[in-house]
């Protein structure tokens, strides 16, 4: 039987915001309608959609900080209304653009205050604090007093303290928000590594970046509106969008261009000569990717050569663009 | 242009310090700030004075009267020298604000001057409920008749100047502080409360101490509200000799020194939080 | 990465050690910041030699001085439970630490607890620093007859007042600034009502028999029975108690355990309450 790290049930949440001036009438914001999600362990999970779309809901739910209006939601099968206190010796969360702890207190004593609130023994805690510190190139700024920190460094000691207490379950919210390229690579590859290292370890990502969702997550769901719209791993997303897949060819100029026009499984077939560069371009709408050997073989008989071969994929964006109706660009 | 802009900035900056602190349309807040908080700081006297008095102590109506509008009047001091500390604190550490405040095309000096308004206010409600409870409850003389207004008038105006300079030399050293629970707040204010003959008078000091009070333009600014109210009338030694004329001239020169003092002090510690990188730190804890 | 797994501590161990967590940053974060030392030693005193002085100007019986200043040094307690602990919540909310605090399998009592541990370092310093300066400005002499006594009152005091300040801070899970303007409430009132400068008996010598009632409802704030039971220690002869020693006491370890058990209570109900209305973490309240 398959064991669930995180699964919501029907899962609704709204607000009550302050009565609009001038009227007595509070008004009703649906956060979350009827969210149905189910995380395996061991899962990288990723959450994508627009800012208000209710990511950030569901990580308050699991983590403990909110009730459900209505619904169910487990973490590793315990139920956040009944039994947080169990749910909150196995998780943590990191959100991103927050600095935890106290700038007067150097990354060292944050860190190690924050071991504290679990229990932890001080050796135990020295040795994982010193291990990610090194990971995380952190290790020189260690007395550093917070406040006087970068905001990836903030981040990267955000990271550590979520990460030092090896929770089975761990939220990141726009966990590399704000961060510069290195500093997201580095805490991309720090996630990636941190999942395979332990087959039971369960992260559930939220992210405005659809490359970091890609490029990290085994599912992803997208999210708008407080409704999941779609739920699966990057490739099978991509696949709803794109049945079919598009190929482009650069060959050694060709006068003859019959040995490409009757290929089985072609949809539509474009070419296009250009005599200055000695080179023909051609473009194939397939229908299945299997066929694709079947064209490149069709080059020789042509009498020409490959230059380049290029297989055009649909993205995670364009996915998104196509469920959620707009681009997330727009939003941030 | 530049006072036009500067009116604007001071007229948002004092709705902005009554949507967060004051707001009379809050009954919950009109109670706490201008009903509780004044009245039992009264009554705290009062008890003292009374239980004194069973016991057979050297007390006299006029000295209740004396201290009854010390105490009263001397809101002004501590609710303004607290809460323009609070607002450099609040903006840096709570709201995380101050970095765009502060970099914003306006004075911040005005700024912080439009947010002691509201506060000015919020404490005058505060003075004349202290007062009218004072006069229909303990039965403080305050001979309505006998106030010589203009007068009173402006040295309230002066005084209030006063108050606020020392509240922005206090801004000034509040952007290189850290923030102590309430310890600078409540702090300052007993400066003053200790030596500008508020509850008791100055008279009763160490020589050192009257010879203090004598520097601070509160000192004269009390006795003179005093004066004009036509209220506890000899009983500080200490200033008797002075006249209304010299005390009021004194209170002017204090005035304008200690207004140039705090705008020294206000520029230096302005100038130190942005040399040592202090503007925007986070030091709660 | 994989990290060596270690021993689960017992349920005990895991909240002291979150109390030590806790209480590390106020300490540390205390003394990297000595500008504390003038705001928590130095400018309480002032305020208190007011009202020194006060008594000093109606020729109070000695013992009088002795009252204000154990009063004195106790509001450094009060103001730590208001401000360094109970308003704390709302500070850390704003700051975005309440929530990891929330997040950890541990009692929100024991981060209060810790914060309260570290809050009475500064306070007791504090404290300490009233009384020594009121033996040394102003001759006052205590008579510690029973020392054992004394410190069970101080005990008790502060674990029944700092059961009722993790009380108050369950109203910051729901309420921000609005919780805050209730602490600025509870300074001055409870200073009256608890008698701070003044034995509370004083309250039944003016008012009679409504004087017992008032003095007794104060009495459910345990720094009014802990106030007068240590003046009862520190001049057995000649303060009037308000209440037997013994009965006070007992009353202050009744509301130990009544504050105690309340404030566990409320945390867990209003953290509930908060949870279902979406407050607990909502900032800019």
């Amino acid at each position: 039987m398959t064991k669930y790290a995180v699964e919501l049930k029907d899962l609704c949440r709204t607000f009550k915001t302050r009565a609009v001036k001038g009227t007595r009438k509070k008004q009703l914001v649906t956060a979350l309608d009827g969210v149905d999600l189910r995380i395996k362990e061991g899962e990288l999970f990723g959450l994508l959609g627009p800012n208000g779309a209710g990511k950030t809901t569901i990580i308050k739910i699991l983590s403990t900080l909110l009730f459900p209006t209505s619904g169910e939601a487990k973490v590793l099968g315990y139920d956040v209304m009944k039994e947080s206190h169990k749910i909150r010796k196995v998780i943590n969360m990191v959100s991103g653009g927050e600095s935890s702890g106290y700038g007067l207190l150097t990354v060292d004593e944050n860190l190690w205050m924050f071991t504290q609130f679990y229990g932890m023994p001080g050796k135990v805690a020295r040795k994982r604090i010193d291990a990610l510190l090194r990971i995380m190139e952190l290790e020189e700024k260690r007395n550093v007093k917070v406040r006087t920190l970068s905001t990836g460094m903030r981040q990267k000691t955000n990271m550590i303290r979520g990460f030092m207490t090896d929770p089975s379950v761990i939220f990141l919210d726009e966990p590399t928000l704000g961060l510069d390229v290195n500093a997201a690579r580095m805490i991309r590859k720090f996630i990636k590594n941190w999942i395979r290292a332990k087959p039971e370890r369960t992260v559930l990502l939220t992210t405005h970046y659809m490359m970091e969702a890609d490029e990290l997550c085994d599912r992803v769901a997208i999210i708008n509106e407080g409704k999941v719209l779609a739920c699966d791993t990057p490739e099978n997303l991509k696949r709803l969008v794109a049945q079919e897949s598009t190929l482009k060819l650069e060959i050694r100029l060709v006068k003859d261009i019959r040995a490409f026009e009757n290929i089985k499984g072609v949809k539509h077939f474009t070419y296009d000569h250009n005599i200055n560069a000695g080179l023909t371009k051609l473009k194939f709408i397939l229908d299945d990717d299997a066929i694709v050997s079947d064209i490149v073989s069709a080059v020789p008989k042509s009498g020409s050569k490959i230059v380049s071969v290029e297989k055009v994929e649909p993205t995670l964006e364009d996915v998104f663009v196509t469920l959620v109706g707009r681009g997330l660009v727009n939003d941030i | 242009m530049a006072i036009k802009q500067n009116l604007r900035t001071m007229k948002w900056a004092a709705w902005l310090g009554w949507q967060m602190e004051s707001n009379w349309a809050d009954p919950f807040l009109f109670i706490v700030y201008s009903v509780a908080k004044p009245i039992a700081g009264s009554l705290i006297l009062v008890v003292m004075y009374t239980i004194i008095a069973q016991l057979g102590g050297d007390t006299d109506p006029a000295l209740f009267s004396f201290m009854y509008i010390g105490n009263a009047f001397f809101m002004y001091v501590m609710l303004l020298l607290w809460h323009v500390t609070w607002v450099i604190h609040d903006d840096r550490e709570h709201f995380q604000t101050m970095r765009y405040i502060y970099i914003a095309p306006f004075n911040y000096f005005i700024y912080i001057l439009g947010r002691t308004i509201s506060n000015i206010v919020i404490t005058t409600f505060g003075v004349i409920i202290t007062l009218v409870f004072g006069v229909f409850v303990l039965g403080v003389d305050i001979p309505l008749g006998a106030i010589n207004w203009p007068l009173f008038v402006i040295v309230m105006v002066i005084g209030l100047i006063g108050i606020m300079a020392f509240g922005l030399a206090l801004a000034g050293i509040s952007f290189i502080t850290a923030k102590h629970s309430m310890g600078m707040n409540e702090g300052i204010g007993g400066i003053f409360y200790l030596f500008c003959g508020v509850i008791f008078p100055v008279s009763v000091l160490p020589g050192w101490g009257i010879a203090f009070a004598k520097i601070l333009p509160t000192t004269y600014w009390l006795d003179m509200i005093r004066r004009t109210m036509g209220v506890g009338a000899g009983v500080d030694p200490a200033l008797a000799g002075v006249s209304m004329t010299s005390s009021l001239l004194i209170l002017c020169i204090s005035t304008v020194a200690i207004s140039i003092f705090a705008v020294l002090i206000f520029k230096l510690g302005d100038y130190i939080a942005r040399s040592k990188g202090l503007i925007d730190m986070t030091t709660a804890y | 990465m994989i990290f060596e797994d270690y021993e689960k501590p017992t349920w005990l161990r895991m909240n002291l050690r979150a109390v030590v967590g806790r209480a590390y940053p106020r300490i540390i974060g205390a003394n990297r910041e000595p500008s504390w030392v003038f705001f928590e030693t130095f400018l309480p005193i002032l305020a208190v030699s007011a009202y020194v002085y006060f008594y000093t100007a109606m020729n109070a019986p000695d013992q009088f001085i002795g009252y204000v200043i154990i009063g004195g040094a106790m509001t450094a307690y009060w103001m730590n439970v208001l401000w360094s602990m109970a308003a704390q919540w709302f500070w850390e909310k704003e700051m975005g630490n309440l929530e990891l605090f929330l997040i950890a399998p541990i009692s929100r009592m024991a981060i209060l607890g810790g914060m309260a541990l570290g809050g009475m370092f500064t306070s007791t310093v504090r404290a300490l620093s009233t009384m020594i300066a009121g033996i040394l400005l102003f001759g006052v002499a205590f008579s510690l007859h029973d020392p054992l006594m004394f410190i069970g009152i101080f005990v008790f005091t502060m674990l029944a007042l700092y059961g009722m300040g993790m009380m108050f801070a369950s109203l910051y899970m729901l309420w921000g600034r609005e919780a805050w303007h209730m602490s600025n409430l509870l300074t001055e009132p409870i200073y009256l009502a608890s008698g701070f400068y003044f034995p509370i008996k004083g309250f039944v010598h003016i008012l009679g028999q409504p004087g017992f009632w008032v003095a007794a409802g104060a009495s459910i704030i345990p720094i009014t029975l802990g106030l007068d039971a240590m003046r009862q220690v520190l001049y057995p002869a000649e303060v009037d108690g308000f209440l037997p020693l013994w009965v006070e006491l007992l009353a202050l370890v009744l509301l130990t355990g009544i504050f105690l058990i309340l404030a566990k209570l409320s945390l867990e109900h209003m953290e509930k309450v908060a949870k279902r209305e979406g407050r607990l973490t909502m900032r800019w309240q």
